[in-house]
């Protein structure tokens, strides 16, 4: 009888209890937590660590937009019952400022520009549009406009960056306010463009490659999606800037210089407007 | 109120996508709409666990936070909806849900992504229950019909449990004191390695 057991034990009990241990043992019951921690990161990804941040910035940036947007329509519109336009005579000798190419691939940009900033609006406003179809065709619009607009973005960088490089004068502009704050115009620090221009040049061209860049992922949405995170983070950031300049050059260029629009299409500005606000580069025409 | 959730058992779930299907063929998903899909660790290997995922309908969803529209919404049951005939595509919910919900289907004008589709857990949307607008934009209504969620009630092993949250967590404790798989709580278990 006790051998009986004895051999039992050893041929069928003791391998069934090494072999469990060894090969069975994974399959059976485990914590689900200890599977879940395992789990976790194919689950979750980055959002653990960058999850919250992320949703916090979304439900703050819906605000910033609106405010910036308000903010810099009133301060423009308070600026124009202040201050004014600015007339230049017209009647003097005209300096030839823009090639024709240049004003081409302004156009061009201009355009495509417009058709970025308003349908980018509409898909950050569709609240109030109401969403669905019509949103969505802006969307859409959205997506073509940038593609019209990136060539014209690279043909305007390479057009303009010899005359856009940042000078040390371009702070003093900074520190007088490009002179817009006073009715008497008096000459200010800029060369053939002042500062205020420069900085919507740098935006609006290598800016509005990042744009294109971070909006070509955002459209495409197969990256990694802590990617397309920052993506998103980066074209919101670069958009509102884009947005504050777009509305200051409007209101610079339609309403309160009288004359700027007319120097972009025929490509000649006015002598003593040159000399006010553009005078290194009024100089350096004179003395030619 | 009952408070509608699902709980992948993975000691039970054998990874055979029968859930995936269901869904998929249920509401007549087109391809490259997952509503829901398996994840699987240690394939082919000692230590195999797979579970089914899906919208996990979230209390405070980051989705209903990021919409800028407010097309998704949260039933009382729990149920996080969305409105299609309202979403934009925009894709922030995508960007903010830790699980991946979100779908979005693609082929309008310039390949733009379309409106964002997402597991109902079942319950259609907001266009009027059983319309045939309600069936072609979200599937069927079988909560409406009271009916458990397609993949809870086709999962071979009752891995995949939908339902009130409170019978579903006994049915769930239940099975795991029986299995014995010993300490399954405590500071140590969750947090330390």
């Amino acid at each position: 009888m006790v051998k009986k057991i004895l051999t039992l034990l050893m041929l069928v009990l003791l391998p069934a209890k090494t072999i469990g241990a060894e090969i069975l043992r994974p399959y059976g019951p485990v914590s689900p937590v200890e599977t879940l921690r395992k789990l976790n990161h194919l689950l979750l990804g980055n959002w653990p660590d960058e999850g919250r941040e992320f949703i916090s910035f979304i439900v703050a940036f819906k605000n910033y937009y609106f405010y910036v947007l308000i903010g810099v329509l009133g301060v423009l519109f308070l600026h124009y019952l202040i201050f004014g336009p600015r007339r230049f005579e017209h009647r003097g000798e005209r300096i030839f400022y823009y090639g024709l190419f240049t004003r081409l691939v302004h156009w061009g940009a201009a355009l495509s520009m417009t058709l970025l900033v308003f349908s980018g609006l509409a898909t950050l406003f569709a609240k109030i549009l109401g969403g669905g179809s019509l949103v969505m065709s802006l969307r859409s619009l959205h997506v073509g406009a940038a593609f019209a607009f990136a060539p014209f973005a690279i043909l305007l960088f390479l057009a303009l960056v010899k005359d856009m490089v940042p000078a040390f004068y371009d702070l003093k502009w900074f520190l007088v306010m490009g002179g817009y704050l006073s009715r008497q115009p008096r000459p200010v620090p800029a060369g053939k463009f002042n500062a205020g221009q420069k900085m919507w040049f740098w935006l609006g061209t290598a800016g509005g490659l990042v744009m294109f860049y971070t909006g070509y992922k955002l459209y495409q949405f197969t990256a990694p999606v802590s990617f397309l995170r920052e993506m998103l983070k980066i074209h919101l950031y670069l958009g509102l800037a884009v947005l504050a300049l777009y509305f200051i050059h409007l209101y610079m260029s339609l309403v309160a210089i009288k004359g700027a629009l007319k120097s972009m299409l025929s490509g000649y500005k006015d002598s003593e407007e040159v000399a006010l606000m553009h005078p290194k580069y009024y100089e350096k025409v004179s003395k030619d | 109120m009952a408070r509608m959730k699902f709980l992948c058992d993975m000691e039970r779930c054998i990874a055979c996508h029968g859930c995936v299907v269901a869904c998929k063929e249920g509401h007549q998903l087109p391809v490259g709409i997952n509503r829901r899909r398996v994840i699987i660790i240690n394939e082919g290997k000692p230590g195999e666990k797979s579970i089914s995922i899906a919208c996990m309908h979230c209390s405070d969803a980051p989705c209903i936070a990021v919409c800028p529209i407010g097309a998704l919404y949260q039933r009382e049951d729990g149920i996080v909806l969305v409105n299609k005939e309202v979403c934009i595509g925009c894709g922030y919910c995508f960007m903010a849900c830790p699980f991946g919900a979100p779908q979005f289907p693609r082929g309008n004008a310039f390949g733009a992504r379309g409106a964002m589709d997402k597991c109902t857990f079942c319950a259609g949307g907001p266009a009027p229950t059983f319309s045939e607008k309600e069936r072609r934009l979200y599937g069927q209504n079988r909560i409406a019909e009271g009916k458990v969620p397609l993949c809870a009630g086709m999962c071979s092993t009752k891995a995949l449990l939908a339902g009130d949250g409170a019978v579903i967590a006994d049915i769930f404790r239940e099975r795991v004191a029986r299995r014995g798989s010993g300490q399954a709580w405590g500071w140590a278990k969750a947090y330390k390695e």
